[in-house]
């Protein structure tokens, strides 16, 4: 008979125990392949919503005169690693007559075709439009004037009126990412030829393609202008979405990453059992004469076979698993499913990646069944964790949480980049865990005397078997500090990051009514400016209308790096919408009034401004130096932001128009006022929102966000128990022959079922207690990570109901995980149970 | 006329273990110089705590010694590594415990030939190796049952006869009939007597019971880790 045959005959004999190996891979690689799908499903989410918010990724050549200027002067960009397509803009105020309604409608020319060809603009019906009397529209707004493919329209631009035929009907969210509010596209050099402008563009916008570096390519295009003109990202536009989402990309990372660690542990876990309980068999083959390699070998040969077919089972069921988690993330975010694609490289992966996880968790276990002093492994007693392992354990805890700290540190001083927090969190997550079997026992002790006393025997035996193998339970302990651990701490972060952007956009949309200029956002003319005022005055007599504050936006540079300035009115009547980092609101004030300037926390961290630096500010190609009086949180183009009072702005700058208008209604008088403000809107080129539909297009983002993060984490959770359900049946089994003993010296069954809930139970509240402090740690590193990307810390709140929901969770996967192992092994033949190995 | 040398001796050897927590150091081996000669059938009995098991267990190379040497067949077996121990204990020694230690899963066959696959002999081989063996035991009638169908005395026999299938130099039994009843530990003695008797086997066993002690034709007596006395030579003052 070969070692082979004897592998065989153990698993025949003990299937259970061969099947709850294998089943540790099963859930393990199902759980690494559902969690990467769902991660990937997610990510993909985030790009479309993104794009659905924000449009293409972008990047906007302009004079640094904020003119229009010759598009010839742009060098060739189309071969710049990371660009789809370079696309000159020119917008142009036009009315627009159908029948006997006349509309004041933003024109943008642009070259039609090349955009639908390159799929940049989408088309629902008709085709481009190529002639000088050929028009596309937007499709809501051809729907709403009853409008179809092959009607005609009166068009008035600049030079001429003109009876132009609608080819084609545009999709709404096709424009969004260059039209700028603009609902009537025409072909770029027929509007520059109608508004006397041959030549000339109002910006290039250069579309990029998906994954690219927007950084690399922005430097990149940067390089190649020539000094008139300027490459920046275009303001506004940025960070809308990305401010919610970095901290959620982060989040993926860590569960992609925890999931993997979670897989090790319960893998390594169903292995260390699985060769503990044949102890005393390999011991002997030891002693009739078998080296340590050939008891290596036997054990890592069946790690090999169990992985493989644990492997297969599970990566079958992750992908099964991946299609309604995904279809789910989507609806969550509400785009649409991209289908799961499975890769025809990920079902060998899977089944290798299972084969080396097993066979690597198998190792330790090997190498202690070679090493075991072979009469103490003969001996029916357990063996004793030797000393060293603790010591040794204790050290790896203390190296890993320095590795940790170090990493945080190393980011803070801006060693390493933000993402460098997913390796910190993993590692400090690793030394928690290695701190486990060091602190599980005195916890459980602790716990132990809070069973209530009508179970006090069975709750002392729990407490002592528990305290029995100390690393093994610690294995199985550690599959639920990981679960707990993502459950609190990452939902916490993500819940703050979440909280600290709505709280700012709460504080910053404090009007009932926006008004934005079309092709806004970008660059403020200064030629726009008695205009401005005179809108603002016609709003602001409006009857219904306490208060309008106007905003202006320009993009400038402060040491080389793009920021976004922001003149405002700042009504006195009114709450600052800003959040001041280390002075007071009325310092804040105070500083405005005088002509000084506060900076974003991004551009404070990205300039290395602090408060009261001057600092050199270039809008429209004039540097003006300016006193940043303090610093403020704001999330206007992602942070990037320097405010000032609109009078300053026209000083120093020349900043003279209001690109948006914040209308406050007085009571009650908000709906009344939408169609006064449309009017208005319509004959100044500009769009009206409510700030109900702003709202609402924020809630969707996040609550898209959170609810795709939270599925994941659900996931993380339900690995966590399956794990944990599998390790207490296979710790079950291993105790048949002592839980036989207490039977047959008087337990009743009852009491047996008892004390091995009981003792499931102790370890997942002591496992809840580690993965509760464990993830508050988790939560304050991710939030120190974000600091370098939003330039303050956020402010973290311990959510109770996270909290006690997790560490209930906890509680309820251990006991019902022991229910049914118990009640099997209570119903086994006394003489049976007693006489199991 | 020189004679011919012990096939399994001992030179002041000695095992010492670590006390836990704080306690002293205990000497379970003191100093103990033994000779076995080949085909003698030789019983170390003491009362519990004498160190006849720990003594047995380094004859048979299970726990190396803190000091002293065993030599077998001329080999001193301390200063073979680990591989080589185990070789000497898969070709050269045969080992019988109290609580037979067969595994569970083989049948009684299988068992027996156990060292012969670990030394990869040939399953055939094996096999006919093992059933001659439980025939010399008296088992091949039960060859291909589990030991958990085999009663106490059944179980041992077929570890005897797992002891003898590599032809070893030595036999070394602990406590063999310390889980047995009378009747069963008498044919187990008397079947080790007999391989003594009709092999030229030579055996070792360690026994607390003085009828098992009185069926070997040399007694060796431990006390405190020392010999006391010794059949076959003066005792100890």
């Amino acid at each position: 008979m070969r070692l082979g045959g004897l592998l065989l005959r153990q698993w025949s004999r003990r299937p259970g125990r061969a099947l709850a190996a294998a089943a540790s891979v099963a859930v393990a690689v199902g759980a690494v392949v559902a969690t990467w799908t769902a991660a990937d499903a997610s990510r993909q989410g985030y790009q479309r919503l993104t794009e659905a918010i924000a449009g293409v990724p972008t990047i906007d050549v302009t004079a640094r005169d904020g003119q229009r200027f010759d598009a010839s002067a742009v060098p060739r960009l189309a071969d710049v690693p990371g660009v789809r397509a370079v696309v000159p803009l020119f917008y142009r105020p036009s009315l627009v007559r159908v029948g006997e309604s006349r509309l004041r409608e933003v024109a943008v020319g642009v070259d039609v075709e090349a955009l639908v060809a390159e799929g940049l603009l989408a088309l629902e019906s008709g085709e481009p439009c190529r002639e000088e009397d050929e028009l596309v529209l937007d499709a809501t707004l051809a729907k709403g004037l009853g409008v179809s493919v092959g009607d005609e329209v009166l068009f008035f631009a600049r030079r001429r009126i003109a009876r132009m035929r609608v080819t084609g009907l545009a999709a709404t969210d096709s424009l969004r990412w260059f039209a700028e509010g603009a609902t009537v596209v025409v072909d770029i050099q027929v509007l520059e030829s109608m508004s006397l402008a041959t030549a000339e563009v109002d910006r290039v916008r250069i579309a990029l393609a998906p994954g690219a570096s927007r950084d690399d390519a922005l430097a990149a295009v940067a390089r190649r202008l020539p000094e008139t003109l300027a490459a920046d990202v275009p303001a506004g536009r940025a960070s809308l979405a990305e401010d919610v989402l970095h901290s959620a990309n982060l989040g993926l990372d860590f569960v992609t990453a925890l999931t993997l660690a979670m897989a090790w542990f319960i893998v390594g876990n169903a292995m260390l059992m699985n060769v503990a309980e044949r102890r005393r068999g390999l011991t002997l083959i030891r002693v009739l004469g078998g080296t340590g390699r050939q008891v290596r070998r036997l054990v890592t040969v069946e790690a090999a076979l169990l992985g493989g077919l644990g492997a297969a089972v599970g990566a079958a069921v992750g992908l099964a698993a991946a299609a309604p988690i995904s279809a789910g993330i989507s609806r969550a975010l509400q785009t649409t499913a991209p289908g799961v694609a499975v890769h025809p490289l990920l079902v060998p992966v899977a089944v290798a990646l299972g084969v080396v996880i097993a066979v690597a968790a198998a190792w330790w276990p090997a190498r202690q069944a070679t090493s075991i002093d072979l009469l103490e492994g003969l001996s029916a007693l357990p063996a004793e964790p030797p000393r060293e392992s603790m010591r040794g354990l204790l050290v790896a805890a203390a190296g890993l949480t320095a590795v940790a700290l170090a990493c945080e540190l190393a980011m803070a001083y801006g060693f390493l980049p933000p993402r460098a927090s997913v390796v910190s969190g993993v590692v400090l997550l690793l030394a928690f865990v290695a701190f486990t079997p060091l602190l599980l026992i005195p916890l459980v002790r602790l716990l132990g005397r809070l069973v209530p006393s009508r179970w006090r025997i069975e709750g002392a035996l729990a407490v002592s078997q528990i305290a029995r193998q100390p690393i093994r339970t610690a294995l199985t302990a550690g599959v639920l500090v990981v679960a707990v651990s993502n459950g609190i701490g990452l939902g916490h972060a993500i819940r703050d990051s979440v909280d600290d952007v709505l709280g700012w956009y709460a504080k910053m949309l404090k009007a009932d009514w926006v008004l934005t200029q079309a092709g806004a956002l970008s660059v403020s003319r200064q030629d726009r400016g008695a205009a401005s005022r005179a809108m603002q005055e016609e709003v602001g007599r409006l009857d219904g209308v306490a208060d309008v504050e106007g905003i202006g936006v320009a993009t400038g540079r402060i040491g080389g790096k793009a920021c976004v300035v922001v003149a405002r009115d700042l009504p006195a009547g009114l709450p600052l919408p800003l959040a001041p980092v280390d002075v007071t609101e009325a310092d804040v004030r105070a500083a405005l009034e005088r002509g000084e300037a506060v900076a974003g926390t991004v551009l404070a961290q990205r300039t290395g401004l602090k408060a009261g630096d001057e600092a050199l500010v270039e809008v429209f190609g004039r540097s003006t130096p300016v006193r940043v009086a303090a610093l403020v949180v704001d999330y206007t183009s992602g942070g990037a932001s320097l405010v000032v009072r609109r009078d300053a702005a026209r000083r120093l700058f020349g900043m003279e128009a209001a690109d948006v208008l914040l209308v406050t209604a007085a009571e009650g008088r908000s709906a009344a006022l939408r169609e006064p403000l449309e009017a208005i809107a319509r004959s100044h080129s500009m769009v009206l929102r409510s700030y109900g539909d702003l709202r609402g297009f924020i809630d969707r983002i996040v609550s898209g966000v959170v609810g795709s993060l939270w599925s994941i984490l659900g996931l993380g959770f339900v690995v966590g128990s399956l794990g944990v359900a599998n390790t207490v049946t296979m710790s079950v089994l291993e105790q048949q022959r002592s839980l036989g003993l207490l039977r047959a010296v008087g337990m009743r069954r009852g009491q047996v079922v008892a004390l091995v809930v009981l003792q499931s139970m102790l370890l997942g509240a002591a496992a809840g207690i580690i993965g509760l402090v464990s993830g508050v740690t988790t939560a304050l590193f991710i939030q120190f990570a974000s600091q370098p990307l939003l330039g303050h810390p956020l402010a973290m709140h311990i959510r109770p109901g996270v909290v006690i929901a997790n560490l209930l969770a906890a509680l309820v996967v251990t006991a019902v995980a022991a229910w049914l192992p118990a009640r099997r092994a209570v119903n086994l033949d006394l003489l049976e149970a007693m006489s199991a190995e | 006329m020189q004679m011919p040398s012990p096939i399994l001796g001992t030179e002041r050897l000695e095992k010492t273990f670590a006390g836990g927590d704080g306690e002293a150091t205990v000497a379970a081996v003191r100093g103990v110089t033994l000779g076995v000669d080949r085909g003698q059938f030789v019983a170390i009995t003491g009362a519990s705590g004498s160190g006849k098991s720990t003594l047995l267990h380094m004859l048979g190379g299970i726990t190396r010694p803190t000091a002293g040497r065993v030599l077998l067949e001329g080999v001193d077996l301390a200063t073979l590594d680990d591989d080589a121990l185990a070789a000497i204990r898969r070709r050269r020694i045969g080992f019988v415990f109290q609580r037979y230690n067969l595994l569970p899963e083989l049948s009684l066959v299988e068992n027996v030939s156990l060292p012969l696959a670990l030394d990869r002999v040939a399953p055939a081989r094996c096999e006919a190796a093992a059933l001659a063996a439980l025939e010399a035991v008296g088992m091949a009638h039960r060859a291909t049952h589990r030991p958990d169908g085999l009663s106490g005395g059944e179980q041992q026999r077929g570890a005897i006869a797992r002891a003898l299938v590599t032809d070893p130099a030595v036999v070394l039994a602990d406590e063999p009939t310390g889980a047995l009843d009378s009747a069963n530990s008498a044919r187990v003695v008397e079947l080790l007597a007999r391989l003594v008797a009709d092999r030229g086997q030579t055996v070792v066993l360690v026994t607390h019971d003085p009828t098992v002690a009185a069926a070997a034709g040399r007694v060796v007596r431990m006390r405190d880790g020392e010999i006391e006395s010794d059949s076959a030579g003066n005792p100890r003052p």
